[in-house]
C-alpha cells in the first residue's frame, strides 16, 4: 500500500493535491532561478552545467530516474549528511520517495570551469513536511561535473547544512 | 629542518607526477593519496607552503559549518592550527582521467585553549591534472552521521 503524502492519512485526495501544488511551486522556483541566476560573463560551459543543476532538482522533484541515470557517471559519489552513497543507492531512493513531501528550492549557485571539470557551488533551502509539521534547513552544496565523451557526467555531489 | 625535508618531498611528489595519458591509474592514485596525506600533515606542522602547493589558485571548500573558503583563507588557517594528530582512513580515488575525486574520513585530534579535542569528518576533494601536477580544486568537509 502506497503511503500517503503529507503523512495526515485517510484525505488521500487533499494530501495528492497538496503534494501536486508543492512539486509545481517547486518546478517553477527551480525553473525562475536557473533562469535569473546566470551571470553574463559566464561560458558555455557552465551555462550547460548551470542548466543541467535545474534538470536535476526537476528530475528529483518528479522521481525521475531515467533523466538522473543519464546525468550521473556510474562511479558517482553523494554525501549526504555525513554519510557516503552511490549512485545505486540514491536512485533507489528516489524511486522509493518517503510519504513525507519534500521541497528542494535552488538558491544562488556559481559555476566555475576549469578545462573539462565544472565545480558548482551553491545553496539550497530543504523543506521536510512530516507529520503535518514542516521543518527547514539551508544546504551548501559542492558538485563536480566532468565532460565524457561529450556529456557532463556529474561524478560527485556533497551537501552541508548551513550552520546560520 | 624538518619543514625543509617536507616541503623538498612534496616538490618531488608533484614533479614526478607524470601526464596522465602514459600514467598507470595506480600510480595516479598513489601521487594523491600521497598528497591527501601531505595536505593533513601541514595542518600538524602549521606548514602553509605546503597548501600552496597542492590547492589550485582557484580552490574553493566548504568546510563542516558549510562555510565557503578560498585558497588563502584555508592556508590562512594552517598558521593557526592547534591540531597535534590528523589521521585519514577509508580513503577512495575515482579517477576520471585527468580529474579525480577523493572520499575519506579524517580524525584531526589538537588542543585548543588548553583543552583537548578530537573530531572525525568524512570528506571529498576534487583534483586536477593541471600544467604537469595534481591540485585540488574544490573540498567539502562534512560532520559523520550530520
Amino acid at each position: 500500500m502506497q503511503p500517503e503524502a503529507g503523512g495526515g492519512g485517510g484525505k488521500p485526495y487533499e494530501n495528492n493535491l497538496m503534494r501536486t501544488i508543492r512539486l509545481l511551486l517547486v518546478l517553477v522556483c527551480a525553473t525562475s532561478l536557473s533562469g535569473s541566476a546566470q551571470e553574463a560573463g559566464e561560458s558555455d560551459a557552465a551555462k550547460a552545467v548551470r542548466v543541467l543543476e535545474g534538470d536535476r532538482v526537476k528530475a528529483q522533484s518528479r522521481n525521475d530516474n531515467h533523466v538522473l541515470d543519464l546525468m550521473f557517471d556510474n562511479a558517482l559519489v553523494y554525501i549526504e549528511s555525513g554519510k557516503l552513497v552511490t549512485k545505486g543507492d540514491y536512485l533507489l531512493r528516489v524511486k522509493s520517495p518517503k510519504p513525507q513531501t519534500q521541497q528542494i528550492v535552488p538558491e544562488a549557485m556559481t559555476v566555475r570551469t576549469l578545462e573539462n571539470t565544472a565545480i558548482v557551488v551553491g545553496t539550497y533551502r530543504e523543506t521536510d513536511v512530516k507529520d503535518g509539521k514542516s521543518s527547514s534547513k539551508r544546504w551548501r552544496f559542492v558538485d563536480t561535473w566532468v565532460k565524457k565523451k561529450g556529456s557532463w557526467m556529474l561524478v560527485a555531489a556533497a551537501a552541508v547544512p548551513l550552520s546560520k | 629542518m624538518r619543514t625543509h625535508i617536507f616541503v623538498a618531498l612534496l616538490a618531488c611528489v608533484g614533479t614526478l607526477a607524470g601526464p596522465v595519458p602514459g600514467d598507470a591509474d595506480s600510480d595516479a592514485e598513489t601521487k594523491i593519496l600521497a598528497m591527501q596525506h601531505m595536505w593533513g600533515q601541514a595542518y600538524v606542522s602549521k606548514d602553509p607552503k605546503a597548501l600552496e602547493r597542492i590547492l589550485d589558485d582557484a580552490f574553493v571548500n566548504v568546510d563542516s559549518d558549510g562555510i565557503l573558503q578560498t585558497k588563502a583563507e584555508v592556508v590562512a588557517e594552517v598558521n593557526t592550527s592547534t591540531a597535534v594528530q590528523f589521521l585519514t582512513e577509508s580513503m577512495v580515488v575515482h579517477l576520471h582521467g585527468n580529474v579525480a575525486i577523493v572520499t575519506g574520513v579524517f580524525e584531526i585530534k589538537g588542543v585548543d585553549r588548553g583543552k583537548p579535542y578530537a573530531q572525525r569528518e568524512r570528506f571529498v576533494d576534487t583534483w586536477l591534472y593541471k600544467d604537469g601536477q595534481w591540485v585540488s580544486i574544490a573540498g567539502l568537509v562534512t560532520r559523520l552521521g550530520q
